[in-house]
Formats: structure tokens, sequence, C-alpha cells
């Protein structure tokens, strides 16, 4: 029992030490809403990922890293959007800071875009063509091959 | 709720469940809860691995550990799960070599529960067997069954040999990375997949089987048969 007492306190002393209250660097997130949002979609010329994310959501912080590999390898050819859902700004970037997902995020609070595109719980992954139309809508956390799968999908269309 | 993994475990289970009772182990204790044991350290130790190679403080966010379809490491699952099995056995070497056909089986029996997760799909086709993602024209390489057929292929195949000590193992790990190294190329993935872990592998494999005549000392076989 003193044991488990000292690998407890030893287990929040460590978790204590790795919170953070510095300053976020990322700059405050732009807002958007649906209206902004289709026309983002229709002058993209093609295939866009569009990740929606919370700095709250276990899940997320999950597949933030392969988001952000997908990005390094596709990121060229396919774009790649975040949207921020439901969230503070403070908390949203401090997350994009320990995440750094080098691509454009947008600050969707009411979450009026999402509601408009469907779907279910946070992150939500949206696939949509070089046209603007929806693919596919994963609910949930998204694992390697289902992305590898949906933007080979997109590139072969 | 999401269910898809539990059911692809549920198959695995059954397909090893299924191969020991086609091939009695004689392993002592419970063979079955081995391998499931094994399974379940290798998959949190995969999940482990890729959180720590995420960058994510696994103390601070103990919940990540249990998101597996967040991520999981092939390799340190792979190495962790076989070491598990092996080394409660490792003065038993044919105990190891009893279990390792079912163990074949239960990838094999994982892999086909692609078809419960809709997650068969590979790299573009045009193949008579291929299929398409619902709504797409695109026929792809159902890739996890062909990977399925490989690991079902080999329980049978292994199950029915009869080789020194220790040679089972080796085959069936050689058996098991050569499957995973053949199907990678038609597996679309991000940032080439752990070819050269398949490719280490497989040599591992042929050098345990090759080596098993010369057993190191610290495998003495208890009973020799």
């Amino acid at each position: 029992m003193r044991r488990m007492a000292v690998v407890v306190s030893l287990l929040a002393v460590v978790a204590a030490c790795s919170s953070s209250n510095a300053e976020p660097q990322t700059p405050p997130l732009p807002e958007i809403d649906l209206a902004s949002f289709q026309q983002l979609l229709g002058d993209l010329d093609r295939p866009a990922v569009v990740n929606v994310w919370a700095s709250w959501c276990l899940p997320c912080r999950a597949e933030a890293p392969l988001l952000q590999a997908a990005h390094a390898e596709y990121g060229d050819r396919i774009e790649f959007i975040g949207l921020d859902y439901n969230d503070s700004q403070r908390g949203a970037r401090l997350f994009l800071d320990e995440f750094d997902l080098p691509f454009t995020h947008y600050f969707d609070q009411p979450g009026e875009v999402i509601a408009d595109l469907g779907g279910f719980g946070v992150p939500r992954t949206y696939f949509f063509a070089a046209d603007g139309e929806l693919i596919k809508t994963h609910n949930g956390v998204i694992d390697e091959q289902t992305l590898a799968l949906q933007i080979d999908e997109l590139l072969n269309r | 709720m999401e269910l898809t993994l539990l059911w692809a475990a549920l198959t695995a289970f059954v397909a090893a469940y299924l191969t020991l009772r086609l091939r009695p182990p004689d392993v002592p204790n419970r063979p079955l809860d081995r391998l499931i044991g094994a399974a379940v350290v290798g998959m949190f130790t995969g999940r482990l691995a890729a959180v720590l190679a995420a960058g994510i403080n696994p103390i601070t966010n103990p919940g990540q550990l249990l998101l597996i379809r967040g991520g999981v490491d092939t390799t340190w699952a792979s190495m962790a799960g076989f070491a598990t099995l092996a080394w409660p056995l490792r003065r038993n070497p044919r105990a190891v070599d009893n279990l390792a056909p079912a163990a074949l089986a239960a990838l094999g029996g994982w892999h086909t529960g692609c078809v419960w997760r809709s997650t068969c799909l590979g790299t573009a086709a045009d193949l008579p067997w291929a299929w398409a993602l619902p709504g797409s024209d695109v026929t792809r390489h159902p890739v996890e069954l062909y990977a399925a057929i490989g690991f079902v292929a080999g329980a049978f195949f292994l199950a029915r040999l009869s080789l020194p000590k220790g040679a089972l193992t080796g085959l069936a790990i050689t058996w098991a990375a050569l499957t995973r190294l053949l199907t990678e190329p038609m597996r679309p993935s991000i940032g080439g997949g752990p070819i050269a872990f398949y490719i280490t592998a497989t040599v591992v494999g042929v050098v345990v089987a090759a080596w098993s005549r010369n057993l190191p000392s610290w495998i003495k076989p208890s009973n020799s048969r």
C-alpha cells in the first residue's frame, strides 16, 4: 500500500511538471462559417482532407502525428485543412504548438461547418474530391491504413 | 460504439482455437491463454511505442494507451508478443514450436477481420477478384485477405511438419514476416511501411531455424523428446 502511494505521488509530480503555463506561439486561428468554408473548397483545384479536432479531445492527440506524416508525404498533391471545434483559442493554439500540424486550421467553435457536413464525434475526417464532392466521412480516430487508402482513392479518381 | 476491432480479435481467437484443436500442442497450462496473453502484451507494447514515438507522455496522457486504433508500432508489438510467448517456455522449445502454427492462424484470423472492419482493400488493381470501395470505380487488391490466406496456409503447412526443436518457430517467424513483406507493396501506407523490420524478421527466422540443432546453453531443453 505504501509503495503504491509512493508511485502515485511520483506520477502526480511528473504530471504536474509537464503542465505548461506558457503563452502559445501559434497565432490565433481564423474563424470560419459555412459560406466561407464552401468558398474555400470551391477555390481548391485539388482534393482535400479536412480533419475536425479539438484540444480537449484525447483521440485527436493520437492521430495528430499521423496527419503530420500524411501532410509531409502528400501535402503537395492534397490540401489538408484543420477545423477546430467547440474549443478555446488558447487551447487550440497550445495544441498546435505541441503537435506542429503545418497546414491551415480554422476555428469553428459553434460547429456550423461540421453540422452541415454531417457525421458524429471528434475527431472526424472528411475526404473531398478535387471538384468539392464529399467522398467519405470517417468518424473517430483514423488509423494509418484507412487514411492512406482514402488518400490513394482521392488521388486515383 | 465501434466494435469492429473486437470482431477482428474474436476472429483471431477462433482461428487459434481451431488450430489448437486440430493439433493439440502438448503445452502445459492453457496454451490458448498463452497466445492471448502474448497478443495483449504485444498490442500494449506496440501502442506504448507508438505513443512515445509521437512525442506524447504516456504518464500525463494514460488514456492514449487504450486508443489502439490510434496506431500500434508493429515492430515492438511483434517483438514483445513473441518474447512473452517464448520466454516462459524457453526451456521447452518444443512447446513454442507447437504453439507456432496456432499463432500464425491467429494472425490469419486477425487479417480476415478486415471484412468486419471494411479495411481489406489495398492499392488499385485491374484483376477479376479486385473490388472497389463503396461509391468508387477504382477496383483494388483485397490485400489483407491475401495476407490472411498466407498466414492460414502457413499454419496448416507448418502444423504438419516434424522438425528439430526450435526449427518450427524459426520457420513460423520467417513465414509471418515474408507474408507481410510480400503483401506490403499492395498496402497503401504513409511513410512506406516497416519493410526493414519484415526483412530483418525474415532473416532472424531463417537463422533461428538453421541454428535449432545447436540451441544455446540458456535454452537447455528440460526434457528431450
